[in-house]
This record gives structure tokens, C-alpha cells and sequence, in this order.
């Protein structure tokens, strides 16, 4: 069973994306970011493919995840080398099995294992709809996947530590700059 | 004393190694151990893997296969069994009879250890299992207090493991009923209590409602904290009130009582919280090393409670019955 928690230390907010960040993706909407991310995915599938074999049956589960400060959702099915990503409309989300919605920031930090999921669901600054099965599955498998960006774009060696450090340094900032933001309104 | 830590997977073996546990304890990915949770615990090949890293650092392994077998299928505990101790696991961790002979028999090179499951608490019981599987240690139900730690211990000749912090159970070990009688499932022999299947959390006009295989167990406001529907921490309607009637929704923890626990006899403080994440994990562990070593070396007490409070349950603590300050 998964407990809930509180943690006086941490703050409890819904980091939003900052407002210039946020007026950048609607451009990047009509980028191939599905078919990006469906082959980053099977490129993952390809080299750890323990991840998948964790998931067991839910590798088949559709998986909608809806960032709120975004003005689209994506859908995944996390089916190893038949990992499909699709960017979808917020209304196409009522046909997935599961549905994730929370800050795109708090989402992303989810993967990359500075936030604790369970921590995010039960102090609601995510919700989770649909199986709860297919969640604590997807949740397992993250909490043990330990993912850094390299992971993701199939690289290894110092480019890959290049990349982990900018991306996770440009995701602490933007953290911290959404902490900012948070505050000062 | 050795410090025993949960491991849900491979990763949160190593943050537990590495944030100072003695010993780890991990299940395999099937109903013969009782955290079997989708996404949760250890393949073959990892916990082969999980043992080369624990021993490179120091620490044990420990394998629970702690579920009562099925009657007409009781040969996957006993080929669990058999796969631990050939990936080289440390110990056993049983409570079913048949696990229990099976290993005694035909592994007798490896420690057992009776699970918590079992609800061992006199010394008969435990001196039955010691005269008649060679069990070397007894994981102690969270029932007695540290006084009766202490005359048990006196009185057998096996190790004893006690928890010191995480999940509380009001049900026997090994005996609940409640997750059957709603879900079919039971943690004794499925390995899972409240399953994740049979849980919802439907958003109504008064509130949030969590519940499991279409009970309610919680309704809450906009904008509160929601938790897991576990049945014995439900809020219920009984007399006329709404109230925890089983269980208050609260953390063990007795970091402050490991003195207490030495002074009894106790051999090793056992973590609870295979389902839980990494930095959990850490966190905990690193804090009842930190206290463990201050007891052990003569150093400064540590504010355990003050360094774990942000990691209890509903932010609450209790002594459970080591004090039983309800008599």
C-alpha cells in the first residue's frame, strides 16, 4: 500500500511553468514531438529493457499524461519497442486508461526522481484517474529506473553527462525560477 | 544490533546499502512474499545482482517469502525458496509451515528467519519453531511491550528483530481478515492488502471520495491532503460520529526506545516500507544509523523524531505498544 505522507520541508506547490515558457509551447506544439518522443522511447526500450519487463502487463496501458499549464496532453503506451508517444487534445484524454495531470514542472521532476510521486498524488498537486494498478506500476518502475535525461536521447559517455548536467541544471532553474514566481504572486 | 532495511527494488537496495543498512530485506515479484505489488520487488537476476552490491558493501540480503502458500500450489514458495538461496540471499524470511520444512531440509546451510507472520510472541511458539525448522531468528509481533521483549528474550535461545518505525498493523500478523472480506485478496496469502486494482478516488459534490472495491473508506475536502484507502485506517460512521474506528492513521516509530531495545535483548531493528521510494528510504535509514551508532558508541542521543517527522504517516508517531500507554 502506499502510505501517505506530509513533509514540512518541502513546499507543496504547483510549480507553473513561467509565463514566457508558456508562450513558447504553443509553437512547439506543432513540432513532431510525438513521433521524438515515441522513438526516444523505444530507443530507452532498447537499452534497459528491464524498465519494460518491471511494467510487466501495463506495458500495454494507455497512459495519458496532461501537463496543466499546456495547452495539449500526450498519450503513452510504454509497450518496449512498440512505445508509441502521441500528442493529443485535452478532451482526447477521456480515452485512456489512466490519466496524469499536474504542472509540467512537478511532472518532469517526477521522472527524474527530485520529487517523490506519492508525495505529489497525496498533497494533490498531481492527480491520478483510472486504473490505480496501472499507476503503481508506472510508479515502481520510475521510482527504480533512476532516468537522466541521457536515457531518453540514447546517449552515453561524456556527451551523455554533458547533456544530464544541462538539462537537469536548465530544470533546477526553471524549479527555481517557478518557486519565484510562486512567491512573488 | 543490525540495522534491517526494506528493499521494494534494486534501487532502493542500493540507496538502503548506501545510506548505512546492515541487512536488506526484498521479495520476489510474485504472491510468495507480502508486499506483491505491481512494478515491486526483484527478478531472479536482480536480486543476484542486489546481493553482489549488498556484499561488495558490507551488508546482507535477506529474502521474505513470508505469504502462506496455497494448498495445491505450494511449490512456487518452495522454488522461491530454492532460487534465493542460489542467487545467494543471507537469510529466509517464512512463516508458512511448508516454506519453513522445505528450507530446513533441503537448505540447512542458510538462516531462517520467521517472519512477523507467524505472530510468534511466547516462548513456546518460538521455541517450536526453533526445535523444529532451526530458525536462528524470530522477527517479534508489534504486541508486547519492551518489558515482555525482555523476559521473552530471556527466555529463548534464538535473535530477536523488532520494528522501529513505519506501517502499523491492528490486525493479528498473518491473521487479517478485513482486505478479504472487501477485495478477495488478502495480504497473508496474496501478498497484497487493499490491492491497487480494486481502489478509486471519485471527485463528488461533498468531497473526494478513496475507496476500495466500492467502499468508502475516506472522503476528502477540496484541496486536502488525499491517502491510500487502507481499510483498517478508514473513517467510518459508527454511533452516530465519523472516526478512525480501527486504526488511527500514524507512524511507528521508536528510535527513541533503542536503548530500551538493547537493554531487552533485541538483536535487530527492523525498518518497515518495502512499497516505498528511494528517498524515503534513504532518509530513514540514514537517521536510524545515525541513532543506532550514537547507542552503540556511547555518542550524543539523536532527535530521531524530529528528523523523521516529516516521513510519518499523517505526520503522527507513536510509541505503538513497546509503551502501551493506553493500560
Amino acid at each position: 500500500m502506499i502510505e501517505p505522507r506530509t513533509d514540512g520541508r518541502q513546499h507543496m506547490q504547483e510549480l507553473t511553468l513561467p509565463g514566457f515558457f508558456q508562450r513558447l509551447f504553443p509553437m512547439a506544439a506543432g513540432l513532431p514531438i510525438g513521433p521524438l518522443l515515441t522513438l526516444s522511447l523505444r530507443r530507452l526500450a532498447r537499452r534497459r529493457p528491464g524498465l519494460f519487463e518491471r511494467l510487466g502487463e501495463y506495458r500495454a496501458v494507455r497512459y495519458a499524461i496532461d501537463p496543466v499549464d499546456l495547452a495539449f496532453a500526450f498519450c503513452v503506451v510504454p509497450d518496449a519497442e512498440r512505445s508509441s508517444v502521441r500528442v493529443v487534445s485535452k478532451g482526447a484524454t477521456a480515452a485512456s486508461d489512466v490519466l496524469i495531470k499536474g504542472p509540467l514542472l512537478t511532472l518532469l521532476s517526477l521522472l527524474d526522481g527530485t520529487v517523490d510521486g506519492d508525495a505529489m498524488f497525496f498533497s494533490r498537486v498531481i492527480s491520478i484517474s483510472g486504473r490505480t494498478e496501472a499507476v503503481l506500476a508506472l510508479r515502481n518502475t520510475i521510482e527504480d529506473a533512476e532516468l537522466r535525461p541521457a536515457d531518453l536521447l540514447g546517449l552515453q559517455g561524456v556527451l551523455a553527462h554533458c547533456v544530464d548536467t544541462g538539462v537537469l541544471g536548465a530544470l533546477g532553474a526553471a524549479r527555481r525560477l517557478a518557486g519565484r514566481n510562486q512567491s512573488e504572486t | 544490533m543490525e540495522l534491517v532495511c526494506p528493499a521494494g527494488t534494486p534501487a532502493t537496495l542500493r540507496a538502503a546499502v548506501q545510506a548505512g543498512a546492515d541487512a536488506v530485506y526484498c521479495g520476489f515479484r510474485d504472491e510468495t512474499n507480502a508486499r506483491n505489488f505491481p512494478g515491486l520487488n526483484f527478478s531472479r537476476d536482480e536480486l543476484i545482482e542486489g546481493v553482489r552490491f549488498a556484499h561488495g558493501h558490507g551488508s546482507k540480503v535477506m529474502v521474505a517469502i513470508n505469504t502462506f502458500a496455497r494448498v495445491d500450489d505450494v511449490d512456487i514458495w518452495k522454488k522461491a525458496a530454492d532460487i534465493a538461496v542460489e542467487s545467494g540471499a543471507d537469510a529466509i524470511i517464512a512463516a508458512d509451515f511448508a516454506v519453513l520444512d522445505h528450507v530446513a531440509r533441503n537448505h540447512s546451510q542458510v538462516r531462517l528467519h520467521l517472519s512477523v507472520q507467524a505472530a510468534a510472541a511466547t516462548p513456546e511458539a518460538i521455541g517450536f519453531y526453533a526445535a523444529h525448522f532451526g530458525v536462528r531468528r524470530v522477527v517479534l509481533p508489534r504486541v508486547l511491550s519492551l518489558q515482555e521483549i525482555a523476559v521473552l528474550n530471556r527466555a529463548i535461545d534464538v535473535e530477536t528483530e523488532a520494528f522501529v518505525f513505519g506501517g502499523l498493523c491492528v490486525m493479528i500478523e498473518g491473521r487479517c481478515y478485513l482486505s478479504s472480506f472487501a477485495t478477495g485478496k488478502s495480504p497473508n496469502l496474496n501478498g497484497v492488502c487493499s490491492p491497487p486494482e480494486m481502489v478509486s478516488y471519485e471527485d463528488e459534490p461533498d468531497g473526494t471520495a478513496a475507496r476500495l472495491s466500492g467502499f468508502t473508506i475516506d472522503r476528502y475536502g477540496p484541496g486536502h491532503p488525499v491517502g491510500y484507502p487502507t481499510l483498517c485506517k478508514g473513517k467510518f460512521k459508527a454511533g452516530g460520529k465519523t472516526s478512525h474506528l480501527f486504526e488511527d492513521p500514524v507512524s511507528l516509530n521508536a528510535g527513541g526506545m533503542i536503548s530500551g531495545l538493547k537493554a531487552a535483548g533485541v538483536t535487530a531493528l527492523k525498518i518497515e516500507g518495502r512499497q516505498r521510494g528511494k528517498g524515503y528510504v534513504s532518509e530513514v535509514v540514514r537517521a536510524f544509523r545515525k541513532a543506532l551508532d550514537a547507542v552503540e558508541h556511547g555518542g550524543d542521543a539523536v532527535d530521531i523524531d524530529r528528523l523523521l517527522a516529516g516521513q510519518s504517516e499523517g505526520a503522527r508517531q507513536t510509541a505503538g505498544a513497546y509503551e502501551k500507554k493506553w493500560r
